[in-house]
């Protein structure tokens, strides 16, 4: 009799809730909290709830825009109403970025910026996630840390550049280096204020279950910050591959950033483009593929 | 006057019944509790509560109530082990409490389920912090869904639950571990009528089945009187133990709530809270 009155009441409540629980049956990658503009475009393509036709609608909206503006790309050159040789018609482009992938040029830079933006990234990873933990858990560190922190993270990286090629020459190191820089940053600072803001209530929870400093940290402190170490991580990608072309348009014998310098100067103006063109594409991919791991370790997340 | 003399009436039995001797055993021993905050920036020292002296009997259902800010949940923190008393002494068992441990359960009006776990791993939290095996634990977790009515949501996030679901999957969480001792603050204070009177029932039965001490904070008279068997009034900060209610009814059957005796617990209790909930105010005002 009495597990009666709980099934009904948790039957009731289940109806209650469905409502409220439904929009997470959607897919997940699908919360309108991104505020990335440049993944949207992928997102409500592949949104599933809304009707095929509603679907499609918003496919076409959203590519309209961009073919609106390679249509334009393509027309404008042509009929004189911008400089064509500024700004060489799309298709041209297309060819000329064709001809250096075949050419093995592209390919070339594609891998020399690919490995230093991916090394520089990586090992801020490795290096800053640590730090912030500790900077984060430890007050004493913290404390110790700070004003050092304070001011290196008020020193603009572009600005240290010189300082690294004075170090470190001009290979790789200083460039892997300088991106390392670029990046440490906002994972680092992503990191100690996710460890800071876990929900105090968490926390208590957790010591009221008898969790000592060290398990308490591994199972609430860690997976709490995970979402916010995660937006760190995601801009600090964005950072790698913006600063390392900064980087090779200073000095460097390949790279994407070096393509872009060096068909500037030797007027190959649609090889420019073909180099822009193919660093939005990186940048882009590179997004996505973090928001996928991203969203592989945080399901659970709402807002 | 007839409520005066219902008041007395309803008096002399407690008193009657707190002089009987009772079988169990205390569970929980609060001995001239003091608790004193040292507030940061101010050399003036803050007293949350002071000299609270009650006893907590091996399966009893205690609630406690008071107005807002008297100190009932700095009492649970120390209870919980969370927090340790500026003066006096706490005794589980008979023992000085020394921390928190998994003889005792809390549960939060905010539920504080961890949020990157299902239902099933947020019940599990308390297991692994025990070390229970994960096949048993998995089984157990089930086990205590189900007592909470939830089959067939192990796998939703709490942010897929509603209030009422969350808190549940909160309660079973602290059965889980199997604590003697089940320390509630507030817990459905935030929920809406319904939801809050059909887990106000399960509890109990819940309570019943499972022989567990309770101590319940509340600020709903009628879910005092409805749920304790005892109910300790709290006065204004600083807290201090106002009154100790026996609550006896002739029969649990039927509407409880329709019962005379009912109405007459939840005046006498309003009666006690009335001024101290003005003096609760009246700080309030003169602190801000
Ligand atoms: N850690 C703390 N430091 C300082 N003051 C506190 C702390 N915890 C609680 N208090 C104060 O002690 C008083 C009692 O708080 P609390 O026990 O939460 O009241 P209740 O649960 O009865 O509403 C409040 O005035 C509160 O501001
Ligand atoms: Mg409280």
């Amino acid at each position: 009799m009495a597990d009666e009155t709980t099934l009904t009441a948790a039957r009731e409540e289940a109806g209650e809730a469905k409502p409220a629980a439904a929009p997470s049956a959607a897919p997940r990658g699908d919360a309108p909290t991104d505020d990335d503009r440049a993944t949207n475009f992928f997102k409500v393509a592949g949104r599933r709830r809304t009707p095929v036709a509603s679907r499609l609608a918003t496919v076409v909206k959203r590519s309209l825009a961009l073919v609106l503006l390679a249509g334009l790309w393509e027309v404008l050159p042509r009929v004189g109403a911008v400089d064509a040789v500024f700004v060489p018609p799309l298709s041209e482009i297309l060819v000329a970025w064709y001809d250096m992938l075949l050419a093995g040029q592209l390919p070339e830079h594609f891998q020399a910026s690919l490995i230093r933006s991916l090394s520089g990234f990586g090992l801020a990873i490795v290096l800053a996630i640590p730090l912030g933990l500790a900077i984060g858990w430890y007050r004493p560190v913290a404390d110790f840390l700070s004003p050092v922190l304070e001011l290196f993270r008020n020193t603009s990286a572009v600005a240290l550049l010189p300082v690294f090629i004075l170090i470190f020459g001009l290979g790789e190191t200083s460039k892997i280096v300088f991106v390392f820089y670029a990046c440490a940053w906002p994972i680092l600072l992503n990191t100690v204020s996710g460890v800071k803001t876990v929900e105090p209530l968490l926390i208590k929870s957790a010591r009221s279950m008898g969790l000592g400093p060290v398990r308490l940290f591994q199972k609430v402190i860690l997976p709490a910050a995970v979402p916010t170490i995660f937006t760190g991580i995601r801009l600090a990608g964005a950072y790698s591959i913006l600063v390392l072309i900064f980087a090779e348009m200073v000095g460097a014998k390949a790279g994407l950033g070096y393509l872009i310098q060096d068909a500037q100067f030797s007027f190959r103006i649609p090889d420019m483009y073909a180099g822009i063109i193919t660093i939005s594409a990186l940048g882009l991919l590179f997004n996505l593929l973090l928001l996928s791991v991203e969203r592989r370790f945080s399901t659970w997340r709402t807002s | 006057m007839s409520l005066q003399t219902a008041e007395q009436n309803l008096l002399e039995e407690s008193v009657a019944e707190a002089g009987e001797p009772s079988a169990k055993p205390v569970k929980i021993g609060i001995r001239n509790v003091g608790k004193v905050f040292q507030i940061r920036g101010s050399d003036r020292p803050f007293t949350a509560v002071q000299d609270v002296s009650l006893d907590v009997r091996e399966g009893e259902f205690l609630t406690l109530v008071g107005p807002s800010g008297c100190g009932k949940s700095t009492l649970l923190d120390l209870i919980a082990g969370l927090t340790s008393p500026t003066s006096g002494e706490l005794l589980i068992d008979g023992t000085p409490i020394d921390g928190p441990g998994l003889d005792r359960g809390i549960v939060f009006q905010q539920y504080a389920l961890f949020p990157w776990r299902t239902a099933l791993a947020n019940i599990e939290f308390g297991l692994e912090a025990k070390a229970v095996p994960k096949r048993e634990r998995r089984e157990r977790a089930r086990h205590y869904l189900d007592l909470v009515g939830l089959d067939g949501f192990e796998h939703r996030y709490p942010h897929e639950l509603s209030g009422g679901m969350r808190q549940r999957v909160a309660i079973a969480r602290s059965l889980a571990f199997d604590p003697d001792v089940l320390l509630m603050d507030e817990p459905f204070a935030a929920l809406d009528a319904q939801t809050r009177e059909s887990l106000q029932e399960e509890l109990l039965r819940i309570w019943e089945k499972t022989n567990k001490t309770i101590v319940f904070i509340t600020h709903g008279i009628d879910e005092a009187v409805y749920l304790g068997q005892r109910v300790a009034v709290m006065t204004s900060r600083p807290g201090r133990i106002k009154r100790v209610l026996d609550i006896a009814f002739d029969s649990r059957e039927g509407d409880l709530r329709a019962d005379p005796r009912f109405g007459e617990y939840r005046h006498h209790i309003w009666t006690l809270l009335r001024d101290e909930v003005a003096a609760a105010q009246e700080q309030e005002r003169t602190i801000g």
